[in-house]
């Protein structure tokens, strides 16, 4: 009997190492003193997930530096029904701001910024359906920065097959991005007047859709080995995972997502020639800035754009680059319709 | 009659099925097996990692854990020192030493199992993400190796042929372990211990040593197959990597009977299924939503099941700790 009672016991203390242990390999900041604080929830995934929750994060620590006595620190989420439990954590600090961050959260959202009337919410990637003052939500038109990317792709490709490997079409901003995408190459294939196959697979939803690399490694070499050699990977470490494989076929093209990834994923640097970005960073911290002066609440739209080609600007021809740098003005003032809703 | 049962109906039905697919399009019914085999190898071989413990009486449940370290430990380990042969050799060790935990908190502690299985999962979580940095790279993958003159064969060649070494490697574990459990003495032993250890004593074999050896060597494919993952077939690590592998890696167990080249069989049917349905969002072919597209996987295993499976039953001495009888 004392034996099991060890063994429990034993069991218990790993356990406990192992619940205790997600704490924080980017360090975490107190701001429980700070006269300006402002708290980000993320969404299920990491503040270093090198896209989205890592861009968010960096744009709260921006906003913070901009705002004298301003302190950002995070609280990452694990469990989709925690995320009330999580924005409790800083409403109930008495935070001057919370991000919130991912569509996934926008109920959430809605609900806390009636909760706690004194504090700002900046919902990220969230439609504001709140009628609260306090709750902006930060949107951004992705199907913009799919589409160039698209449209480069299309002047890219050598086979006239574009694919991509997407997270879950359910997640608006995942499907903006693939159907801006699509778009994009449509039009591309039109000015040259040739057909251009494309092809994007989304993965499942559900709890794995943000971080099945293998996944996305395994269908992006079904598209490669069919022919695609211009590949679109977006959602997380799914995109991740097929940016990497096709790094590892010689002469083939990738384009990443939501950040310049030439920085956050090293091992796509063979392939990738730029990636469809949203200035999460810049959206988020000008919010923060307006939230201590000059806050609107309703919807706050960011800005989208496509990355630079860095080491693979070689591979675009400078015919390519002034078509792309012609049209980009035009699609993110609207003049060139995305033909995405 | 013999060989007229509704299980070999079912495989034939599937090879008909692909040599019509393939002389409609050759190049993409090749394209669509080849990345099933790459959707299922990983699966087959967590489901070994379940079938060497479950066989001799230890039920796993952290096999996902113990994918996630592995992987983890690859590519970190295969980053730092830029060699993946160390890494490979990193992943197995440590994948072993969990083996030998589960063992330790299984036989000597006679805890729980599926208490024991979920600490390695949360211990797996746990530290991978505490431990995680990223922005490193590994050195290379492991390349694809094309054998001569076999990649040439027409289908057969892409689908089997040219794929990395692990590939190979791991379904040279699974065609040996067949072999192992049905056909040597050891394999006989394993069996008696997971089904009736008490017999299996009485005949001279120490159930303990023989549980703990089995699960340290089922640690150690669950290993293998954690570099598979990251060093052959992605070449990266994020966080949560594994993805549920695990779990699905005991579905197939399950399905394919406690049997490994079942197992097998069952992961290449749901790699194909993956396949295929990936294969409907390239092709565009048919206006169907994508969340029907994405819940095929499913219906189709069930549908399969309901054919094919009949009656399944586990190991007699399935998560029992072997307690021996006061003499």
């Amino acid at each position: 009997m004392l034996k099991r009672i060890t063994a429990t016991a034993a069991a218990l203390a790993i356990a406990t190492i192992g619940f205790s242990a997600p704490a924080q390999a980017v360090a975490k900041p107190d701001c429980s003193k700070a006269k300006f604080k402002i708290g980000v929830v993320t969404d299920l995934g990491k503040v270093d997930d090198k896209s989205f929750n890592q861009s968010a994060w960096d744009g709260a620590k921006d906003g913070a530096k901009n705002i004298s006595g301003g302190c950002a620190t995070y609280i990452e989420t694990t469990d989709s029904k925690d995320y009330a439990k999580n924005m409790a954590l800083f409403g109930d600090a008495k935070y001057n701001v919370i991000v919130t961050v991912g569509y996934l959260m926008q109920d959430a959202s809605a609900i806390a910024a009636l909760k706690y009337p004194k504090i700002k919410f900046i919902g990220v990637d969230q439609n504001n359906s709140s009628t609260a003052a306090n709750m902006t939500g930060l949107i951004f038109e992705e199907d913009k920065s799919g589409f160039l990317a698209g449209y480069l792709a299309g002047y890219l490709t050598k086979t006239n097959k574009v694919g991509g490997v997407l997270a879950a079409k359910e997640v608006p901003p995942v499907y903006r991005y693939g159907q801006g995408y699509i778009n994009g190459v449509a039009y591309a294939a039109k000015e040259q007047k040739k057909t251009i196959k494309t092809s994007v697979v989304y993965h499942e939803v559900g709890a794995t859709m943000f971080n099945d690399s293998p996944w996305g490694a395994t269908t992006a070499g079904q598209l490669l080995s069919q022919g695609y050699d211009v590949i679109f990977g977006a959602g997380g470490g799914t995109g991740n995972g097929a940016l990497a494989k096709v790094a590892t076929k010689k002469g083939m093209l990738c384009i990443g997502v939501d950040t310049d990834q030439w920085f956050t994923v090293p091992e796509a640097h063979p392939c990738l020639v730029t990636s469809a970005m949203k200035s999460l960073v810049s959206g988020v911290s000008d919010l923060i800035g307006l939230a201590q002066s000059g806050w609107s609440g309703g919807e706050y739209i960011g800005d989208a754009a496509i990355a630079p080609y860095h080491d693979l600007a070689s591979k675009v021809p400078a015919a390519v680059q002034a078509k792309v740098n012609a049209i980009t003005p035009k699609v993110l003032d609207g003049t060139v319709k995305t033909g995405v809703k | 009659m013999k060989y007229l049962s509704k299980r070999n109906l079912l495989i034939v039905l599937i090879a008909a099925a692909t040599a019509y697919f393939y002389s409609k399009d050759g190049s993409v019914t090749t394209s669509v097996v080849s990345t099933a085999t790459s959707f299922a190898l990983p699966l087959a071989l967590a489901a070994m990692v379940g079938i060497m413990c479950e066989r001799t009486g230890i039920v796993n449940i952290g096999i996902e854990g113990t994918l996630l370290t592995s992987a983890f430990v690859a590519f970190f380990v295969s980053s730092l020192t830029s060699n993946i042969l160390l890494g490979l050799a990193a992943s197995i060790a440590v994948g072993s030493l969990l083996g030998l935990l589960l063992a330790v908190m299984a036989v000597t502690w006679k805890m729980d199992q599926i208490i024991a299985g979920t600490i390695i999962n949360i211990l797996a979580t746990g530290l991978t993400s505490f431990l995680y940095v990223q922005g490193r790279t590994i050195p290379s993958t492991f390349p694809e190796y094309d054998i001569p003159k076999l990649m040439n064969l027409p289908f057969f060649g892409p689908v089997l042929f040219m794929h990395g070494p692990l590939f190979y490697f791991g379904l040279f574990v699974i065609l040996s372990l067949y072999v192992a459990l049905f056909k040597t003495t050891w394999g006989l032993r394993s069996r008696a211990v997971g089904e009736h250890p008490s017999s299996a004593d009485t005949a001279g074999v120490s159930v303990a040593r023989l549980r703990y050896i089995n699960v340290a060597i089922a640690g150690a494919i669950g290993g293998l197959t954690g570099s598979f993952l990251s060093l052959e077939l992605v070449g990266s690590f994020e966080r949560g990597f594994t993805a549920g592998k695990g779990f699905t890696a005991l579905a197939l167990m399950i399905f394919g009977r406690w049997n490994p080249l079942g197992a097998l069989a069952a992961a290449m049917m749901f790699g194909m299924t993956q396949a295929y349905a990936n294969q409907l969002m390239i092709d565009q072919v048919i206006q169907i939503p994508t969340q029907f597209i994405g819940v095929l996987p499913y219906i189709l295993t069930i549908i399969v099941l309901a054919i094919s499976a009949g009656k399944v039953r586990p190991p007699a001495a399935e998560g029992q700790p072997y307690e021996k009888a006061d003499a």
